[in-house]
C-alpha cells in the first residue's frame, strides 16, 4: 500500500512539473518571452479536463495546453491516491472502517471537484 | 500582474524559505505576491495548487520510507477537506481587508508556537482511548538516529478530528499547508511520534489544499499563466530548502527565517488594518 500511494505521488508531481516545464520553454521558443498570459473562466476539474482532451484530439498543441495538462494532473494526484486507497482496503485489505473513510473522502472530493 | 521572472524567484525564495522555517512555501509567497500588486484572492489560489505539489513531493518519499500513518491520515482528511471547502468558500466572499488580517494573525500565532515550543522527549503511550483503538491507530516506524523500530500508538482521535476541522478551514481560507497546526495537534492531542507527526500531516495537506483548489478553480481564481511559475518555483526552492537543512541542523538559521516570517505576518496585519491595500 505504502509503495503503491508513494508512486502515485511521485508520478504525478514529476508529470505535472514535466508540462509545466515543457509548456513554458514552448511559450519561451515561439514567443520569446517565458510567460503565458491567458486566463480560466470559472470550471471545475472534470470539465477542464474534457476542454483539454478534446483540444488533444483535434491536435491543438499549444504551450497552453501543456501547461493546462500540467494542472490537470497535479489535481488528479491527490485524487488518483485517494481512489487507490479506498479501492486498496475494499478489495485487497478488506477493511470496511477504512473502505467508508476513504470513500467519504473521495465522494466529498468528488463533488467539491464538480462544483461549478 | 508581476512577470515571469520575478513570480518564478518570488516562488523559489518561498519554497526555500518555507522548508527552512518550517512553515511552507504558502506563508512567504502569498505577503509578495500582494506586494508586487496580485490581489489577496488570486495569490491564495495559485498558493494552495502549489501547496499539492510541495506536499504530494514530499509525501511521496515518506510514504515509501514507511514514516507515515495511513490510517491516521486517512481517518483525519474526512475532518481536514469538510473545512477547507468551508474556508474556501469564506475565502470568496470576504473583503480584501479581511483577508490580510486573518492571514498575519494566523502566521503570528503559528509563528509563536514554533518559536516558543520546546523539543520534548516522545514516550510511547501505554494505554490508548477506546475509540483511537477501535479506529485501529497504531503503528511502527523505523527510527534511523536510534538504529531500531518504534512501535506506537495514537490516542484522542475523536479531540484530534474535530481540531483537524478548524486546521482545514485555515488551509482552505488562507491558501496554505497549515502544517504547523496539524502538527501541533499530531503532537500535543493525539501523541504521535514526531516523525510521523509530520509526515502523516504531509499526507494529509495534498488532499486538503485540492479540496480547497477546487473552489478557487470553479471560481476563476486560478490563473494557469501565474501557477506554471510558482509551482515550478516552490517546488524547486522547497527542494533546496530540504536538502540543505539536513545539512545544516543549525537552530541560528531556522530562528532567523522565523525572525523574516514574522515581519510579513506583522506587515499582513498593518496591510489589513490599513483596510487591505
Amino acid at each position: 500500500m505504502e509503495t503503491l500511494v508513494g508512486t502515485i505521488l511521485l508520478f504525478g508531481v514529476l508529470l505535472c512539473a514535466g508540462f509545466l516545464m515543457a509548456g513554458v520553454l514552448w511559450s519561451g521558443m515561439a514567443t520569446g518571452t517565458l510567460g503565458l498570459h491567458y486566463s480560466l473562466t470559472g470550471t471545475n476539474l472534470f470539465q477542464f479536463w474534457l476542454t483539454n482532451i478534446r483540444q488533444l484530439a483535434l491536435g491543438k498543441w499549444q504551450p497552453s495546453l501543456l501547461v493546462n495538462l500540467g494542472i490537470a494532473l497535479l489535481m488528479m494526484t491527490p485524487y488518483v491516491r485517494v481512489l487507490v486507497s479506498t479501492a486498496y482496503f475494499a478489495f485487497a485489505e478488506r477493511n470496511l472502517k477504512y473502505t467508508l473513510f476513504t470513500g467519504f473522502v473521495l465522494a466529498v472530493l468528488t463533488y467539491s471537484l464538480f462544483l461549478h | 500582474m508581476p512577470s515571469f521572472g520575478l513570480t518564478l524567484l518570488t516562488s523559489i525564495v518561498a519554497g526555500f524559505v518555507g522548508a527552512m522555517s518550517g512553515m511552507g512555501g504558502g506563508v512567504v509567497l502569498i505577503p509578495v505576491l500582494t506586494f508586487l500588486g496580485l490581489p489577496i484572492k488570486k495569490a491564495i489560489a495559485v498558493s494552495i495548487i502549489s501547496v499539492i505539489a510541495t506536499s504530494s513531493g514530499s509525501a511521496s518519499a515518506y510514504v515509501r520510507d514507511h514514516l507515515t500513518n495511513l490510517k491516521v491520515g486517512m481517518f483525519l482528511e474526512m475532518f481536514t477537506i469538510v473545512g477547507a471547502l468551508v474556508g474556501a468558500n469564506v475565502t470568496v466572499a470576504l473583503s480584501q481587508r479581511w483577508l490580510f488580517l486573518a492571514f498575519g494573525l494566523v502566521l503570528m500565532a503559528s509563528w509563536s508556537v514554533l518559536l516558543v515550543r520546546e523539543k520534548e522527549e516522545w514516550e510511547p503511550l501505554t494505554e490508548q482511548d477506546s475509540f483511537s483503538r477501535w479506529l485501529e491507530l497504531k503503528g511502527r516506524y523505523p527510527d534511523q538516529a536510534l538504529g531500531r523500530t518504534i512501535d506506537y500508538q495514537a490516542t484522542h482521535a475523536a479531540a484530534g478530528a474535530s481540531l483537524m476541522l478548524g486546521a482545514g478551514f485555515v488551509a482552505g481560507l488562507l491558501g496554505i499547508g497549515a502544517g504547523a497546526l496539524k502538527v501541533l495537534i499530531h503532537d500535543l492531542v493525539m501523541h504521535l511520534p514526531p516523525k510521523v507527526s509530520t509526515t502523516t500531516s504531509n499526507l494529509i495537506i495534498g488532499v486538503t489544499a485540492l479540496a480547497g483548489t477546487s473552489v478557487f478553480l470553479a471560481h476563476g481564481l486560478i490563473d494557469p499563466g501565474l501557477a506554471a511559475p510558482v509551482i515550478l518555483g516552490v517546488l524547486g526552492g522547497s527542494f533546496l530548502g530540504t536538502r540543505l537543512l539536513v545539512r545544516l541542523k543549525n537552530q541560528a538559521v531556522r530562528r532567523f527565517f522565523l525572525f523574516v516570517l514574522a515581519i510579513l505576518g506583522l506587515q499582513m496585519i498593518w496591510r489589513g488594518w490599513r483596510g487591505g491595500l
